[in-house]
């Protein structure tokens, strides 16, 4: 028998950095996989990034965590996206070399003491409602504390045209055995879907028909914190689109489409539908945008972004072929429809720990999410908090005003889901708080006084914190002028000197001719001009979050009932029952509530309490 | 909790107006508004409040310190000359300190949350909320308010889809797809802006002239109308004679009832007159009449004819009967609603409670009417103004995540009467509106 103070099972991006924030911790750790040669896998496209999405890698970094130090060991593409808008809403796009990254989160894993397991889970000791590990075919693994991050292996279903087959990802069967478990332990279940599109050799494509979209020069990096010495080769991606035949011909075959079939009822996400729904949905669009991402470096793959789909295969080969450039593809991997089950994570604290179960950890697309960085944030609130109960250290959980990860739980615990999860800016209420180049300044202290990040980071980031400040009030704030150059290009004299620091205050500045940078200033410099344009809407959004922070963390027991409550409107009660907000604040940000609304809640709890309190 | 003010008294003038604020640190002010911030707890003081722009009044002042106060909050409350001047430059310096006007039944939520009042008085505390019908829409006596909800909501909903446009720009601009363009975002934008900022000045003109329930009194000549008024408005406004005809021009007074404002209209009693300045008089008086709200026909005797000639003149109006002067006459049982003596004052509760009565339906709500509606009002012109400074942006080129945020708040503003958009039903919008996703 094998003990450990903590086991993961799954070796995805949730259970990886659930194992690494065990170990970070300071405790021992168990990482069960079906596939150890599929650590790390990524199973859909080969991205990491993007709106709402980088922002969330750079808080795992911040965090100590690994996603972003993987990406940038298998890096091949970056972009930065929105560079026409602010800070805040700028987000970093890697696209990696699938095989590059799987190899650098397993690298990373050796320099570890985790303990990887190569085996399949056949059950889950529980005794007294306390979960204690697990049984593989082989062995019995205990732990103190257990962390499930097993995506979308629970009775998963792919679905291509009319044939069915059972697994989780292709070429990767289901965990039936795990899946009777968690059914036994009759936890509230839901289906959700998502869909994949064809794979296509890229020998067999013609590029110099598609427009060209190279990297972002000089390359960027998305760890901030012991990045590698130098990129791998960056190459570029390609742009098509689809034509007036390729619609004709998914038209045509629409029902012949799994997902049309009724075969399927989990729910898909809106955001990323079916290249069949999208012509079916929006008939009066000619074209639909394809992002041809290759694989890898020396891979000859290319993933069509754009055009998921579960028609029947010929079918695919017709449409894929009307496509400019893609009129000789050799298809690899034909796309299906994957349909999964998920536990309502309803069912889960903050912590990740499942309410009903002591002991036991649900992390990543179990919890109804999609995307590899949502999964990964929550493996390593998993294993915090994990690793600090064992510890006895205070749970670790972020405020959505602080990180895009408290977002996330937050809308997870509270709310549920309705489709499969994913990050949007739009979600975080407190957006400009949030930037994907503060996330240090936000989380990295917390990640030192929980034991996620060591000594030495700490001072480091302390050190540029000091010398940041040293920047604006020794150099900004000293430095006068009277003059400047504005947006037009204009010389403007002003009345009397003033320091660079109030002038990056002025919107028609011209920022970049104000004042003159070295290499080691300019970032600092960067950072002076974002906070000084925004400014009056941080103090806002700070005003904001302290004034409503105690009312919104008031919790609602889940047994009110809002149709008792009169002066609610009878939609907004109904929407009340059926969700059942478990704060305050989740009430509050719901659709149609009030303010009034708010304060009646908030009566009806406190007579229940007094209520409680006469009997 | 933030710190809130009410005005406390009707928001007519008046001989004094009290207004309270209450909220944790709220005594942070006090400087600021008297010159000092020590003052012993529960003393009357006699002071100057200085506004935005010097003394506004000498008012009196008393401090509570929490947990001894209504709300359980440290509070205050002051004691000004009520004229309306005095009203609106207070509330302005406090809004101006970043106090916030509070919603109808702020105060006792506080003190109900606070554990400063009971259960049972708390069932009531719910009714003081503004609250929703059936229908989701915000009820208020205040029939200004009633129709308003269905307009706001449908400004609302013309902010979320520029916001849908916008947001969708943010989170998707690497989709290949154009959103909007600048030049038509902007066109929409101003437009909005416009329409909306007619409705609010609208809003605001129609609030002067629907602020309070109007009750006549008519009947016949000498039947002792004015003094009934009296009575009612609780001193002698209207001058009383003996001699028939003494009141020929309408004689308007208001009338503080249970917390309600009535204007209360005494008029010329109807007889055949003989002088044309009498004979206009009674000619307003019947028009009038027509446009109130209650009619109250006061009478000396039960003469049939008489009766159901004036009762015929409010056809379409609430009236109600009273005999007056029972001190002298014997009451006639079963025929008038009321039965009262100007002169001993007998009579007058049973008929005041009828005239509350008359406006039940109205009465409830109507508590902080006033207070509601400038609040809205402050509201709906923060809300314009936050559109201006969306088209501001634009215009100026600031990064598009600002002007994002300026619409939000341009939203978040009409909360209060149409609800919160929640940000998964803004991203539902955006999906059904655009094909997006890869």
């Amino acid at each position: 028998m094998d003990k450990f103070d903590v086991v993961v099972v799954g070796g995805g991006h949730a259970g990886v950095e659930a194992a690494h924030s065990v170990f970070r911790m300071g405790l021992s750790c168990a990482l069960v996989t079906l596939n150890i040669k599929n650590i790390g896998q990524m199973s859909c496209n080969p991205a990491i990034g993007g709106l709402g999405k980088s922002h969330i890698v750079r808080e795992i970094g911040a965090m100590g965590g690994i996603m972003p130090i993987a990406t940038d060991m298998s890096g091949i593409q970056y972009r930065t996206l929105n560079t026409r808008k602010g800070d805040a809403v700028q987000a970093l796009r890697v696209q990696c070399d699938r095989d590059l990254y799987k190899k650098a989160i397993q690298k990373i894993l050796k320099k570890t003491t985790i303990e990887v397991f190569d085996e399949e889970v056949m059950d889950i000791i529980i005794e007294k409602n306390l979960v204690k590990g697990v049984v593989t075919k082989t062995k019995t693994i205990k732990g103190a504390k257990t962390i499930l991050t097993t995506g979308t292996f629970l009775n998963g279903k792919m679905y291509t045209g009319d044939i069915v087959s059972t697994g989780g990802r292709s070429g990767d069967p289901s965990s039936i055995p795990l899946s009777k478990k968690l059914y036994k332990l009759s936890l509230p279940m839901g289906r959700l879907k998502t869909g994949t599109p064809a794979r296509i050799k890229l020998s067999s494509i013609n590029i110099h028909k598609m427009e060209e979209q190279p990297g972002e020069k000089p390359t960027p990096w998305m760890s901030t914190y012991q990045k590698p010495k130098k990129h791998q080769k960056q190459i570029s991606c390609f742009i098509t689109r689809t034509n007036k035949k390729t619609h004709e011909i998914i038209k045509q075959s629409t029902h012949l489409s799994a997902m049309y079939s009724g075969n399927i009822t989990g729910i898909g996400p809106r955001y990323c539908p079916s290249i069949e729904d999208k012509i079916n949905r929006f008939k009066e669009k000619n074209s639909h945008q394809i992002f041809i991402e290759p694989e890898g470096i020396n891979k000859d793959l290319v993933y069509p972004n754009g055009i998921s789909t579960s028609l029947p295969k010929n079918i695919q080969t017709e449409f894929i072929q009307s496509i400019k450039g893609l009129e000789n593809s050799e298809i690899t991997d034909f796309g299906y429809a994957v349909e999964y089950d998920f536990v309502d994570p309803r069912s889960i604290k903050p912590t990740l720990e499942l309410k009903t179960l002591k002991n036991f950890y649900l992390a990543g697309q179990i919890n109804g999410t999609t995307g590899y960085e949502e999964a990964a944030a929550q493996g390593l609130i998993a294993g915090v908090n994990a690793a600090a109960s064992i510890l006895n250290k205070k749970e670790l959980i972020l405020e959505r005003s602080e990180a895009y990860i408290g977002v996330l739980i937050d809308d997870l615990t509270n709310h549920g889901i309705t489709e499969p999860y994913r990050m949007f800016t739009s979600r975080a209420e407190h957006r400009l708080l949030l930037s994907q180049n503060n996330a240090e300044q936000r989380l990295l202290k917390k990640a030192y006084k929980v034991g996620l990040v060591d000594k030495k980071r700490y001072n480091n980031f302390n050190e540029q914190e000091e010398e940041y400040k040293r920047f604006v009030n020794d150099i900004l704030k000293k430095t006068k002028t009277k003059n400047f150059i504005n947006n037009k290009k204009q010389k403007i004299k002003l009345s009397e000197n003033k320091n660079i620091y109030k002038l990056l205050k002025r919107n028609d500045v011209d920022k970049h001719k104000l004042f003159k940078t070295n290499k080691t200033n300019k970032k600092h410099y960067k950072r002076a001009i974002t906070e000084t344009k925004y400014h009056g809407y941080i103090e806002k959004q700070l005003r904001e979050v302290k004034k409503t922070k105690k009312q919104n963390n008031k919790k609602i027991p889940t047994t009110t009932n809002y149709s008792n409550i009169s002066g609610l409107s009878n939609e907004v009660k109904e929407r009340l029952n059926k969700n059942k907000p478990r704060t305050i604040g989740s009430a509050a940000r719901m659709e149609g509530v009030t303010p009034a609304a708010v304060n009646l809640i908030l009566i009806q709890l406190k007579k229940e309490e007094l209520l409680k309190q006469k009997t | 909790m933030s710190v809130v003010y009410a005005l406390a008294t009707p928001p007519a003038k008046s001989a004094i107006c009290v207004f309270r604020v209450t909220g944790k640190g709220c005594h942070k002010s006090l400087n600021n508004f008297f010159g000092s911030r020590c003052f012993e707890p529960n003393v009357f003081n006699v002071v100057f409040f200085s506004g935005l722009d010097g003394v506004v009044d000498r008012v009196g002042l008393v401090v509570f310190k929490a947990p001894k106060s209504y709300t359980g909050e440290d509070s205050f409350e002051v004691y000004a000359h009520g004229g309306l001047a005095v009203m609106s430059n207070i509330s302005k310096a406090f809004r101006g300190f970043g106090f916030e006007e509070a919603v109808g039944g702020e105060f006792t939520k506080r003190a109900f949350l606070n554990n400063k009042i009971s259960l049972n008085e708390a069932e009531a505390v719910s009714d003081l909320i503004d609250c929703t019908d059936e229908n989701g829409v915000v009820l208020s006596t205040n029939s200004l308010l009633g129709g308003l909800a269905s307009q706001v909501s449908f400004f609302a909903g013309e902010i979320d889809g520029i916001r849908v446009r916008i947001e969708a720009e943010i989170d998707f601009s690497d989709e290949g797809e154009s959103f909007y363009d600048v030049a038509g975002l902007l066109d929409d934008l101003k437009n909005l802006k416009n329409r909306f900022d007619l409705f609010v000045g609208g809003c605001v003109n129609k609030k002067v002239g629907s602020q309070k329930k109007n009750i006549v009194l008519i009947g016949p000549v000498n039947s002792g109308k004015s003094s009934v008024f009296n009575r009612l408005v609780g001193f002698d406004r209207a001058i009383v004679s003996n001699t028939p005809g003494t009141t020929r021009d309408m004689i308007e007074s208001e009338l503080f009832f249970e917390s309600s404002v009535f204007s209360i209209f005494d008029t010329a009693g109807v007889r055949d007159a003989e002088d044309d300045v009498e004979k206009a008089g009674i000619q307003y008086s019947l028009s009038q009449a027509n446009d109130s709200d209650l009619v109250i026909g006061v009478f000396e005797e039960s003469d049939q004819g008489v009766f159901d000639y004036f009762k015929g003149l409010c056809e379409h109006n609430r009236f109600i009967s009273i005999q007056n002067k029972v001190d002298i006459n014997k009451p006639i049982k079963g025929v008038f609603d009321c039965y009262v003596s100007a002169k001993t004052g007998a009579g007058f509760d049973v008929l005041k409670g009828v005239i509350g009565n008359c406006f039940q339906s109205g009465l409830k709500l109507e508590k902080y009417d006033f207070l509601i509606r400038d609040r809205h009002e402050a509201l709906f012109n923060k809300s314009v103004s936050d559109i201006e400074l969306a088209v501001a942006g634009l215009l100026d080129n600031k990064p598009l995540e600002l002007v994002a945020e300026d619409l939000k708040s341009a939203r978040s503003n009409l909360d209060e009467v149409v609800g919160v958009k929640y940000s998964d039903s803004l991203l539902g919008d955006i999906f059904s509106s655009f094909c997006i996703g890869k």
